[in-house]
């Protein structure tokens, strides 16, 4: 065990660059995997940052069901048992608010700022109805179940119409995969890009060192003792261009954050774009490290057969 | 016992003439032995076999009753601890120190800093180097970086040494140090094989092996193998 970790540690030693030993030409390195895994990394973080707010929209469908104007106010209140019934059946539940046509006339009036124009109707034309907040809803596909419900309610005696609000939902559930799918698809390509960097770059180090490495195998080095320092050149490399990545859009968060504020004022909002949490940078880190682990072996493979 | 063993061993290159042709010999535990013959006979091709570095044709060649045929990349490593290489041109790196170098075939093998830096001084003591530990080989002369190669060769305490023209390019004073390492090594029962064109070697011999265009030409011996042991 202690000879394995000292072998490791001897592996990392050698990887690490130093001025006058590569240490210029992997500065560059990084900076060009950064680049590359900077674009990416922002889209994530763009992403992270609208889930909170697309996922509170769909987690919490609404749907209000209007009575006839006519209906009677005791028919009204004894729908509530009937729509916890559809609820059931739908293995739903849902927070429940009855809303007598007296109390929806008077939100209509501090609401909309035309109550004056509403007092001139004399009587009421709004009808009792209730408002549910659907639980347990979480993506796109739950949509098709409230439209269920929807479809259920509506065949409830004494109701005229039933509101879903699920359909904006679904387009914005559907806009978000589609941003995801763009964003993976992105990452991937930009992933080959950082292992085809990591491989030339470990490619030029294995020719510059072909001297230590034929010396290393003739006094009896193993393949793995060889090619080690290579694996963790590529992992650090890719390690210290995600990290690099991640500052870089966590800076650009912040003029970017001024624009986003003064736009979403205009709304009255206060949304900002927040760096990426603990978990999801380390990984990213990871993932960065692994890309260029992966390089490096793909490297070494190929070109210490070679140079044996 | 027979430390090396060529059975009717062959070496043909791609479109070339053959470089070994028939050779069978055997090397006893702790013999020195020294190979001549002119440039091209063999020599270090023989020398490359026993190291693995070069996979006889036909034949089969065993260092420690081990088939070097059926030895896999993987296991050439261990195989090679065994040995100790010295070659013609050095091959010493360039960008380490002297220490450094001479502490490669035991950093390879995992072994500890301060264990392998305390044999590697011991090493450089044994070729007169130990001053220039700290030095870089290229501020050291062609017998001293051929000192540093010597001592790297038996740093991890070979139980072969194979030496091609260890003292090709060597004035006398170094080549006689050479040859003075070699044989304290040999008085400690390492078996050593060495190629050489000194004719100042091969007068002090006790055992010479002549190779002329890949095969054996002459052999001679001076003292039973036996009697060299003990």
């Amino acid at each position: 065990m202690k000879m394995w970790l000292r072998q490791h540690l001897f592996a990392i030693k050698n990887a690490l660059p130093r001025p006058g030993r590569g240490f210029g030409s992997f500065a560059f390195n990084v900076l060009v995997v950064a680049i590359a895994l900077a674009l990416p990394f922002a889209g994530l973080t763009v992403l992270e940052n609208m889930r909170p707010v697309s996922a509170q929209l769909a987690v919490e469908p609404e749907i209000s069901v209007f009575m006839g104007v006519d209906t009677p106010r005791a028919r009204a209140a004894a729908l509530a048992p009937e729509i916890q019934q559809v609820l059931a059946r739908n293995r739903s539940a849902a927070i429940m608010e009855f809303v007598p046509r007296e109390n929806a006339l008077n939100a209509l009036k501090e609401r909309s700022g035309i109550a004056e124009a509403i007092t001139t109707l004399g009587n009421n034309p709004l009808p009792d109805g209730y408002v549910l907040k659907l639980a347990g809803f979480d993506n796109a596909q739950d949509a098709g179940r409230v439209d269920q419900i929807a479809v259920e309610l509506k065949a409830l005696p004494g109701v005229d119409y039933v509101q879903v609000d699920s359909a904006w939902v679904k387009r914005l559930s559907a806009l978000l995969n589609v941003l995801r799918l763009a964003l993976l698809l992105l990452a991937a390509t930009l992933g080959v890009v950082v292992v085809a960097v990591v491989f030339n770059t470990v490619r030029l180090q294995v020719m510059t060192q072909r001297e230590e490495i034929e010396v290393s195998r003739l006094v009896g080095a193993t393949d793995g003792f060889i090619c080690r320092p290579f694996y963790y050149s590529g992992a650090l490399l890719g390690l210290a261009a995600g990290a690099l990545a991640l500052g870089v859009v966590a800076l650009g968060l912040r003029p970017l954050n001024a624009a986003i504020a003064e736009f979403a004022r205009l709304y009255a909002s206060e949304f900002q774009l927040l760096p990426l949490g603990g978990l999801l940078t380390a990984l990213l880190l990871a993932v960065s490290a692994v890309l260029g682990l992966c390089g490096a072996m793909l490297s070494v493979r190929r070109h210490l057969g070679r140079a044996a | 016992m027979a430390m090396i063993e060529f059975h009717d061993v062959s070496k043909l290159y791609p479109g070339g003439s053959p470089a070994l042709s028939g050779v069978s010999l055997s090397i006893a535990s702790g013999e020195l032995v020294f190979l001549a013959g002119p440039s091209g006979a063999g020599k270090s091709t023989l020398l490359k076999m026993i190291a693995a570095i070069e996979r006889p044709s036909t034949g089969r060649v065993l260092v420690n009753g081990q088939d070097i045929g059926g030895i896999k990349p993987r296991g050439l490593p261990y195989l090679r601890r065994k040995l100790g290489l010295i070659l013609q041109e050095q091959r010493l790196l360039m960008d380490r120190s002297v220490l450094a170098n001479v502490m490669l075939p035991l950093v390879v093998t995992g072994a500890a800093v301060e264990h392998a830096e305390k044999r590697a001084r011991a090493a450089l003591d044994k070729v007169g180097l130990l001053a220039k530990a700290a030095g870089m080989p290229q501020s050291l002369s062609g017998g001293e970086q051929q000192r540093v190669s010597i001592a790297r060769a038996i740093v991890h305490r070979p139980r072969v040494i194979l030496a091609d023209e260890p003292t090709a390019n060597l004035d006398r004073d170094s080549a006689n140090l050479v040859l003075a390492t070699l044989k304290a090594f040999h008085g400690a029962g390492v078996t050593c094989v060495v190629s050489t064109h000194d004719e100042y070697f091969l007068d002090r011999a006790d055992r010479v092996i002549y190779l002329g265009q890949g095969r054996i030409t002459e052999a001679w011996q001076r003292n039973p193998v036996a009697e060299v042991v003990t």
